[in-house]
């Protein structure tokens, strides 16, 4: 006796026994397609980023016919994988876009080919500062791809309180009166005209104050980022920072990007990293203004952030990967990158096909890269270290300007650990 | 075979055999992880090498104090408040059902439904000094310029702050676990309460609350194991300016990229959970000698 139940059992099952079969022994196509170019990036990461990156390299497909894999890593993974595959001598990833900082530990390790095999890219001059740079030791590392940078960001309201001697002139061209005392008189003269603390920094764990602590503020009081960490002008720079912190928003603490705070004017002027006040200049572009940063008595310190793309030691498919590096330096795809993500071109034609509200974020930066006493810094090619190296600054930051501890004394505690850091790596204190 | 077989049988049926599958379960997805971290937490971070001095960085780091401080200061006021006001809630549903009381109590309960990063970030949004409250009071004549409740000056109001968001957040759990609890209560109680004419306190001290003695233990242990995770309302609210373990261990992991020193955290957070648990069942636990 069969019952219905045993049935419908039954023919469940065939069906799924039929299904696998029919999957299993689907036709399968003859020729497997060429593999795509694979380049790995630690830069442009975020899901957006992403999204824009693969939506520019249906154009390179389209043009070339050269299939592109987008894969973003982080820096660890990223140094891995080159590592196991260069020394494996099976080499897959066929380009690599990342940090200056981070292409030089690759060129240290003997990882990355010279490109001047290659010979020039045409109808683009890069800026000289980021061309010398991507030559190391007697290599062409890298081709420059992008910059990144930190800038000032003024409500135009802020304007109307300038300190005498000052003009808006001098603060958006850079010029030498635009000085940290000058903005500390600024402040000043905001706060007591509003009754409101006014200038911030993006000082909580997730901003990045820290930049601006050793990247900013110690090169342009001190000449140095970390080697003059506790001599005498870097307790000017801490004293002066203690007394700008009275007129700075207290909520800068609870700060990760400036944007926010700038659109809802609890801030009328703020330094942050470009693409984090990126917001704040495209929703309202003509209430901003973008500009360099002060100088101090030894100079304009500010870092530039340098991406680079670069080719594995022995990577298959060479030629192919060039053309994308040829691709991706055009001025016309640099415009593109710098208008949906913010990151800045590292060619002077690309500069002025920049437009719309970004462009003011391009012309803001490249006015602070054209200052005549700018002190351009890298942030130190830390590695793994990086974290400690910025939460030291932070740890000063914490215990001199809000907890009013004895300035000497957490610097030449925090000296010894700095040290310790550069030592560990095996880069000189610069 | 008959014998043997039902031996067999009755060793399957034994306690040890039908609980292996969860004590399977418990090792790899909690024993392997906890071992994990302690292995962690006794290796240097670069060389790897077996070390203590993870725990001694960690318990020199300056904001070790502080983070545990405020942990516990968050921990008890939130949950004193918590239990106060859910059972006032509790109480007035359960002694007064009134033409909509549904509708309230499910809008009562929407916060429980919010992730704690966007409850976070509205209470930051609605405290922040430019935010509607802040204008509609300076209209009103209350304050005279902008209540400031953030940044490292006014840490101790950004305390307040956030005690008051986690308690706004989780006193509903806290009146859901009650409130179900005091629906099941034997009504026949009260017929006889009534009989012996208690007051409503009476009830409350006599009845109510020694029947619920379970509950609360239970709400207890998963309100305090909650506040210990306590993490994104004070990094939302404060950054680090009111460190709890839970924003120090993140901070150590992701700012400083020492996941050994992290660990050293995590752990102890673990411990305290723990000691806690257990203080709890141990003091709670229902004794029926009636």
């Amino acid at each position: 006796m069969v019952s219905v139940r045993t049935v419908l059992a039954g023919l469940v099952i065939l069906l799924i026994v039929v299904a696998g079969l029919l999957i299993l022994l689907r036709p399968r196509e003859e020729v497997a397609p060429p593999a795509p170019l694979v380049w790995a990036s630690t830069q442009l990461a975020p899901a957006a980023e992403q999204a824009f990156v693969r939506e520019l390299l249906k154009d390179f497909t389209g043009e070339t016919g050269i299939e592109v894999e987008f894969v973003p890593l982080g820096y660890a993974e990223m140094a891995s994988k080159i590592e196991a595959e260069v020394t494996a001598g099976r080499v897959a990833t066929n380009l690599i876009g990342a940090l200056s900082t981070e292409i030089e530990f690759f060129v240290a390790r003997g990882w990355v080919e010279d490109l001047r095999k290659f010979g020039a890219l045409g109808g683009r001059t890069f800026f000289e500062s980021v061309e010398r740079a991507s030559i190391i030791r007697d290599s062409k590392a890298y081709v420059p791809w992008i910059i990144g940078t930190y800038v000032m960001v003024i409500n135009n309201k802020a304007f109307d309180y300038l300190p005498p001697g000052l003009t808006k002139e001098d603060v958006i061209m850079g010029s030498e009166k635009w000085t940290y005392d000058a903005l500390l008189e600024w402040a000043k003269r905001v706060a007591d005209a509003t009754g409101k603390n006014l200038a911030g920094f993006p000082a909580a764990p997730g901003g990045l104050f820290h930049r601006f602590l050793h990247g900013y503020l110690y090169p342009s009081f001190t000449g140095y980022q970390a080697k003059e960490f506790n001599s005498l002008d870097a307790t000017r720079a801490w004293e002066y920072l203690r007394e700008l912190w009275k007129y700075v928003n207290p909520a800068s603490t609870t700060w990760d990007a400036m944007a926010e705070p700038l659109l809802k004017e609890e801030v009328w002027i703020a330094w942050d990293h470009i693409a984090r006040i990126r917001a704040a200049i495209t929703t309202k572009p003509d209430d901003f203004t973008v500009a360099p940063v002060p100088a101090g008595p030894k100079g304009r310190g500010y870092i530039i952030v340098l991406g680079g793309l670069a080719i594995p030691k022995g990577a298959p498919n060479q030629d192919e990967a060039w053309k994308l590096v040829e691709f991706l330096t055009r001025p016309e795809v640099q415009a593109k990158v710098a208008e949906a993500v913010g990151w800045l071109p590292t060619t002077m034609e690309a500069e002025v096909r920049v437009t719309g509200p970004v462009g003011k974020i391009v012309e803001g930066s490249s006015r602070l890269l054209a200052t005549k006493d700018g002190i351009p810094v890298f942030i130190p090619p830390l590695g793994g270290k990086g974290g400690e190296f910025s939460s030291t600054y932070r740890e000063a930051f914490e215990r001199i300007v809000l907890r009013n501890e004895d300035t000497r004394k957490v610097l030449d505690e925090l000296m010894g650990r700095l040290k310790e850091i550069f030592e560990s790596v095996g880069v000189p204190l610069s | 075979m008959q014998v043997k077989g039902s031996t067999l049988l009755r060793a399957l049926r034994s306690p040890y055999i039908l609980l292996t599958p969860s004590f399977l379960y418990m090792i790899i997805i909690m024993g392997y992880p906890i071992l994990y971290a302690i292995n962690l937490a006794l290796r240097d971070p670069t060389t790897n090498e077996f070390t203590f001095n993870n725990i001694v960085v960690a318990y020199r780091y300056y904001k070790f104090g502080e983070a545990l401080l405020y942990t516990f200061i968050i921990i008890f006021a939130v949950i004193i408040l918590d239990f106060i006001l859910a059972t006032l809630i509790a109480l007035y549903f359960f002694t007064s059902r009134f033409k909509g009381s549904q509708i309230v109590f499910y809008i009562f309960i929407i916060p429980l439904t919010l992730s704690e990063v966007a409850a976070a970030l509205i209470w930051y949004t609605m405290l922040s000094p430019t935010s509607h409250l802040n204008k509609f009071l300076l209209e009103l004549g209350v304050i005279e310029e902008p209540l400031q409740l953030f940044g490292y000056v006014f840490r101790h109001r950004t305390l307040l702050a956030i005690i008051i968001a986690e308690v706004w957040r989780t006193t509903a759990l806290v009146f859901i676990i009650l409130y179900a609890n005091m629906q099941l209560l034997n009504r026949e109680y009260f017929e006889a309460a009534d009989v012996f004419g208690f007051s409503f306190l009476d009830k409350l001290r006599h009845i109510i609350l020694p029947l619920l003695k379970p509950a609360i233990e239970s709400a207890l242990i998963i309100r305090t194991l909650l506040a210990l995770q306590v993490y994104a309302t004070p990094l939302v609210l404060s950054g680090l300016d009111i460190p709890v373990l839970s924003t120090i261990t993140y901070y150590w992991f992701t700012e400083r990229f020492n996941i050994n020193v992290a660990s050293v955290y995590a752990l102890i957070i673990g411990v305290i959970a723990l000691t806690l648990g257990s203080l709890y069942i141990r003091t709670l636990r229902v004794r029926y000698e009636v």
